[in-house]
């Protein structure tokens, strides 16, 4: 009984096989058609100038048109015989489905962030602002790196030159090492690059006694880039573990930029810093102090911050092979193809 | 700055002769081809010397301002055309379409300022000058096919019957035209993945979309479905030359035209 049904079961299936597969390849075929490539290089090129016109929503509108793209060149390399008569066309149409997975898989798992460290903090694994995609495996705190100061020469017109920020690190393996990174040289730790950035100024450096007791607390704040906000150097923080709204700004008494020269960033030797706190005002020099019904507040010195942006993206070097497998093979499609026939033959 | 500007003067008015010469010559049904080539030579001789001295002056090549960009794009646009002029005798006519189309830049550069530019440290790569190369070649290809594009919409549009006349037919110079845009896809490919390297180093970005880079890569889908559009519909003479012309136009825009959006060729050059 048994086998008879299955046999019953069987028959319709037998019958409608040669059906299903004519379906799947008539639906392989259309999938694999080049009218179908057209439209949807005419969508891509629609997402892309609506990605300008809409820029905050990139990833989404091109995934359409991407996929599509991506099904119809597989089933086309899948059906066309051409890919089997030419090898290097082949390679280039594989190479390109590979750089829209790998494009894919690096927007799931990329990170796009910014930091900013004070000269000697290191690097604790916190960023000021970040993207990611949503498997990003989150791998920052394995990172630790300090930024030991920076040199910047700047040409005549206040054009900056190249920058280059020592730091010392200690990889994932723990191991320790030190060096000098800038424009073109990222420090690159467990994947992640850090690269210096324009964005970079001066930094006091206060100790807060909270008047309650506790451990006093060391910390800097990061006053507007410089020289690019030259004359904002002024910015507002609350101390921790208190309420209390604090303006503080960087009056420097010595000519540290002349536009008309080349300089160099530095600190200034004098300066004072001038605090605010409600109504009353105080100038600080290195070393004062202000007491206030919540606390004491150290001004120890000036030093210097440095701003980073840090990427994540383990793709870059299989996108970079299958960029130049497409180029390389596309290179030696048309070689080939164009080598073999004149020109003048067109047509005939 | 005197002696790099009379030299470019120099250089622009035998351009300018060499392409009356070229365009005389198509209209009255001559070829001198010999003189048109000889004049562009020396063009490309005086146009390079001032180049080279404003390089030598500023420190930094012809990179950054839009006087810059136009002076070495003209001389590039020039080099590959004479290029092609010289290799492949059957295509010397089109240089009746070229040289006009050139002469639209030569007047654009001759109103830009000549002021100079800072190079901003991101910009001091090696892969800055393979980019540029790798961009420059690309446009100079899209240049010569729209030359032949410009022989066959002019054909069939019935203007100037006598100038092409000694020139293969419009199949053949689509071919011809096609050979060269294929030529182009590869160098705009390459001048993508150069630019992307130059950009992650620069800007810890592979990819921003920023103006340049999104156009560009409006300008490379376009190529692929000109391309890809000849292969699959086998469209007349005319619409693949019209399609070169498209192609052209948008390359244009992006390398000439981008840069009044953006005040920075590329973000980040601060």
């Amino acid at each position: 009984m048994s086998r008879a049904a299955v046999s019953a079961d069987s028959v319709p299936l037998c019958a409608a096989s040669p059906l299903r597969r004519w379906v799947g390849a008539r639906a392989l075929h259309l999938l694999a058609s080049l009218r179908l490539t057209l439209v949807a290089l005419l969508l891509l090129v629609a997402a892309v100038v609506y990605t300008v016109v809409m820029p905050g929503r990139i990833t989404w509108v091109l995934a359409l048109p991407l996929g599509m793209l991506a099904f119809n060149l597989g089933a086309a390399v899948a059906t066309h015989p051409a890919f089997r008569r030419h090898t290097a066309l082949l390679a280039f149409h594989l190479a390109l489905i590979a750089l829209v997975l790998l494009v894919g898989a690096g927007r799931l798992t990329y990170l796009k962030g910014q930091l900013e460290l004070s000269q000697g903090e290191w690097f604790d694994g916190e960023l000021t602002q970040a993207e990611a995609g949503p498997w990003h495996p989150w791998r920052l705190h394995q990172v630790r790196f300090v930024n030991d100061g920076f040199r910047i020469d700047y040409a005549p017109g206040v054009r900056r030159g190249p920058t280059a920020n020592a730091v010392r690190w200690i990889d994932a393996q723990g191991r320790q090492g030190g060096g000098s990174i800038g424009d073109h040289h990222p420090l690159v730790l467990a994947g992640y690059r850090f690269y210096t950035t324009f964005n970079k100024g001066f930094a006091p450096v206060f100790v807060w006694h909270d008047a309650r007791g506790g451990v006093p607390v060391r910390g800097t704040i990061h006053l507007p880039a410089w020289p690019l906000h030259e004359y904002r150097q002024a910015l507002d923080w609350t101390p921790p573990g208190s309420d209390l709204r604090v303006w503080t700004m960087l009056q420097i008494d010595e000519p540290l930029l002349d536009a008309q020269r080349a300089f160099q960033f530095r600190v200034p030797e004098r300066h004072r810093l001038v605090v605010r706190v409600g109504e009353e005002r105080r100038e600080l020099a290195p070393g004062e102090r202000w007491t206030l019904p919540q606390g004491t507040l150290v001004y120890e010195r000036l030093t210097t911050w440095m701003g980073y942006a840090v990427f994540y993206d383990w793709t870059m070097p299989w996108l970079l092979a299958a960029a130049g497998v497409a180029v390389a093979s596309l290179a030696l499609h048309f070689w080939k193809k164009y080598a073999a026939r004149s020109w003048m033959e067109a047509g005939t | 700055m005197t002696h790099e500007l009379q030299l470019l003067w120099a250089a622009l008015g035998v351009y300018v002769l060499a392409g009356t010469l070229a365009v005389t010559a198509a209209v009255l049904g001559r070829r001198p081809e010999r003189s048109v080539l000889a004049l562009i030579v020396l063009g490309l001789a005086l146009h390079g010397l001032s180049l080279g001295l404003r390089w030598v002056r500023v420190g930094h090549g012809p990179f950054l301002t839009m006087f810059e960009i136009l002076a070495s794009n003209v001389w590039s646009l020039l080099l590959v055309f004479a290029v092609a002029y010289w290799r492949i005798r059957v295509l010397r006519p089109s240089a009746a379409v070229v040289m006009p189309i050139l002469f639209l830049m030569m007047g654009w550069l001759l109103m830009t300022h000549p002021g100079e530019g800072h190079l901003p440290p991101t910009y001091d790569t090696t892969w800055l000058y393979i980019h540029v190369g790798f961009g420059k070649i690309f446009l100079g290809a899209v240049l010569v096919a729209v030359g032949l594009a410009g022989v066959i919409l002019l054909r069939w549009g019935g203007l100037a019957p006598r100038a092409f006349t000694a020139l293969p037919g419009d199949v053949q110079l689509e071919e011809l035209a096609y050979r060269f845009l294929a030529l182009a896809l590869v160098f705009e490919t390459l001048m993508l993945v150069s630019g992307a390297i130059w950009a992650q180093d620069a800007w810890g970005r592979y990819w921003a979309w920023d103006p340049l880079e999104t156009w560009a890569f409006v300008t490379w889908l376009t190529l692929v479905f000109a391309i890809h559009l000849r292969i699959t519909l086998k469209p007349k003479p005319v619409l693949g030359a019209s399609l070169v012309l498209a192609v052209f136009g948008l390359a244009f825009l992006t390398f000439f035209g981008v840069p009044f959006l953006s005040t920075a060729p590329h973000q980040g050059a601060v």
